[in-house]
């Protein structure tokens, strides 16, 4: 089981049952299909780093995702 | 053809130019850096006769395209000693578009002892009218002075007390959509080139008659209406509407690159306390005069900017951008959104930059001359600069001269100019975006974070910043709000063909991409004659030294690679 946490979002916390490890893109596709959730637009955190897209999300992970915006 | 109105600040007298280059044509920072490259001695003295500041609107300025009235300064700069673009909101660009203009330029100066002026442009004048009546007084009641004379629909800039006294970190304040000079061009200390040709407003009167003229309105009208649709469909974009730049807040905590204690620290516990969705819900519950989405321009779909009430519902500050509350937030070790409105509210009134000033309030707390997390303190530290008192004058020249009077080696500025809100050393990519940027420190020049896969790591990091400074620059090139690149950065063609439809001029995106890379060519150029090296690109030593305390990450980016992200 996978914790999302979508920080300043109305999605709020979404947990993922799905089979463990599996590469953060893969979670991403399902996020796309299931939310609408674009990748171009996150900045997902786990611990205090960067996820990619390769990285492994492992069963009891829990990652906030931030919209990827900018200073101005 | 594009007009360039040229000022005489020692003998008042003004003549008019036409050009139709593609640089004209494109305005913003492509035209302000060619013109400060093309006539400005690069060694000169910022506050001299041979220093000249542009003002410049953009290709679509004076159209109902969404945010297309950014307006672009441009001069020597006297913080860093090279070129400087910085640019600003409000309705100044759209006055000059109402007045055909394409860019002012100031020019030459008067003898020091001279009285203030205040340079009028109306549809039928220009003139240099006395301005002594504002001297010496603060941004905001300059404010209310100017539409008290001059009309609320005026567009005016004007600089506070410290841009009178000629310090280094003094903006330029430009009239929003209201009449208040609250909208800053405040990196580079331009307040001050302004106030050396003794010039304290300059004013552009609402009876412009020059409307925008297009070759081909209905496609302009379609494609104007496909930029509020990228808009409101991109996902950042529609974050800024709802929280603004405050976001980052979150963001740069969970990545540790919050500066924090001097940017000793990413991570500043209690952050919470002056995050967006804190700012938002005090906004919500105080009402009143607060809004959590204000547009500082019209038209603009984004309308990032805010209004910040006080306890009883009046306007506090607008706006709080992200900067701000971490310089003179989380920098300060200061959990309380209400005393960083408090101190952005005096920072404009003085007519300083947030950053700047922020940053240097973090090196005299590292020298003892105030506790972080003091926030009494830290606002009598802001009123010392708006009082104009010795120690006010120190910290209102910017974080590089304070830490050299204060004798403090941790310094966070590249070129003089202090940090923004990204600790460099957990984000490798914006280290090397401050290292390599002609304007110094300057995270808007390519922001690197959103799409850097390990922050900590300088691998890769010559190629994204480079590749950011063009995807970053391409909105200053064009005199549009940064905040539109993210709706067209794999895609240009909206916009070009906007400047078709209006101007008929055919822009490809490579050909438009060139433009803005010799645009950083030549900033470049300049800056070299103007004595500017490797070695001035670089970190003060303590970065390079001492670990962050969070990431364990030092800088470890070589004079070589950002010779080469300087490369163009």
């Amino acid at each position: 089981m996978v914790t999302l946490n979508f920080k300043m979002s109305s999605l709020g916390e979404v947990v993922l049952d799905a089979e463990t490890p599996l590469p953060w893109r893969d979670v991403l596709q399902v996020l796309a299909a299931d939310h609408g959730v674009g990748q171009s637009g996150i900045i997902a955190v786990r611990n205090g780093a960067v996820v990619a897209s390769t990285d492994l999300i492992l069963d009891g992970d829990s990652i906030d995702i931030f919209p990827a915006i900018s200073g101005g | 053809m594009f007009s360039i109105l040229r000022i005489n600040t020692a003998t008042g007298e003004s003549s008019k130019e036409a050009f139709s280059s593609n640089d004209y044509l494109l305005g913003g920072r492509t035209l302000t850096s060619r013109l400060v490259n093309n006539e400005v001695e690069p060694t000169c003295d910022p506050f001299g006769k041979k220093n000249k500041l542009f003002f410049s609107n953009g290709v679509l300025a004076g159209t109902t395209v969404s945010s297309a009235n950014r307006l672009s300064i441009g001069a020597k700069s006297p913080l860093t000693g090279g070129i400087k673009e910085s640019n600003a909101g409000g309705i100044f660009g759209l006055r000059m578009s109402q007045q055909g203009l394409r860019c002012i330029s100031l020019e030459d100066a008067p003898v020091a002892d001279s009285g203030w002026k205040i340079v009028v442009i109306g549809k039928d004048r220009v003139e240099l009218v006395d301005g002594e009546f504002l001297a010496g007084k603060g941004v905001y009641e300059k404010s209310e002075l100017l539409v008290e004379k001059f009309g609320e629909k005026a567009g005016c800039v004007t600089i506070g007390p410290a841009g009178e006294k000629l310090l280094f970190a003094a903006g330029l304040a430009c009239s929003d959509p209201h009449g208040v000079c609250s909208r800053y061009a405040g990196r580079g200390g331009l307040g001050a080139v302004m106030a050396s040709k003794k010039i304290i407003g300059l004013v552009i009167l609402n009876d412009g008659e020059v409307k925008a003229e297009f070759l081909d309105k209905d496609t302009f009208k379609e494609g104007t209406k496909k930029i509020v649709r990228l808009l409101k469909e991109n996902p950042v974009s529609t974050k800024f509407t709802k929280y603004g730049t405050a976001a980052m807040v979150d963001i740069c905590q969970a990545l540790k690159v919050l500066p924090t204690k001097n940017f000793r620290h990413g991570i500043l516990p209690g952050a919470e306390k002056i995050n967006a969705q804190t700012m938002y819900d005090t906004i919500k519950e105080r009402g009143g005069e607060g809004m959590t989405q204000h547009a500082c321009m019209h038209p603009c779909a984004i309308q990032c900017s805010n209004v910040y009430p006080d306890e009883d519902g009046k306007l506090l500050c607008s706006p709080i951008e992200y900067e701000t509350m971490a310089l003179m937030g989380s920098n300060l070790c200061l959990e309380d959104l209400d005393t960083i409105a408090v101190m952005n509210r005096i920072a404009n009134d003085a007519g300083v930059d947030t950053l700047d000033v922020g940053a240097a309030i973090g090196v005299a707390m590292e020298a003892g001359i105030a506790e972080f997390g003091d926030t009494k303190a830290a606002v009598t530290l802001m009123e010392e600069v708006r009082d104009l008192t010795p120690l006010g004058r120190i910290l209102g020249s910017g974080c590089k001269i304070t830490a050299q009077v204060l004798g403090v080696r941790h310094a966070p500025h590249v070129l003089g100019q202090g940090l923004p809100a990204y600790e460099p050393r957990g984000t490798k990519g914006m280290a090397m975006t401050y290292l390599s940027s002609p304007m110094g420190a300057d995270h808007t020049f390519g922001f690197t974070l959103r799409d850097e896969d390990v922050p900590t790591s300088k691998e890769g990091k010559v190629e994204l910043s480079k590749r950011f400074q063009v995807l970053g620059s391409r909105m200053d090139a064009m005199g549009m709000c940064n905040f539109v690149r993210y709706s067209v950065r794999d895609d240009m063609g909206p916009l070009l063909d906007l400047i078709k439809a209006r101007h008929g001029v055919i822009i490809e995106e490579t050909e438009f991409d060139d433009t803005v890379r010799e645009t950083l060519r030549i900033e470049h150029q300049f800056n070299a004659a103007a004595g500017i090296g490797v070695k001035d690109h670089r970190f003060s030593d303590s970065f390079y030294e001492e670990e962050q305390a969070e990431t364990g990450e030092k800088i470890d980016i070589t004079d070589e690679e950002v010779s080469e992200a300087r490369r163009w």
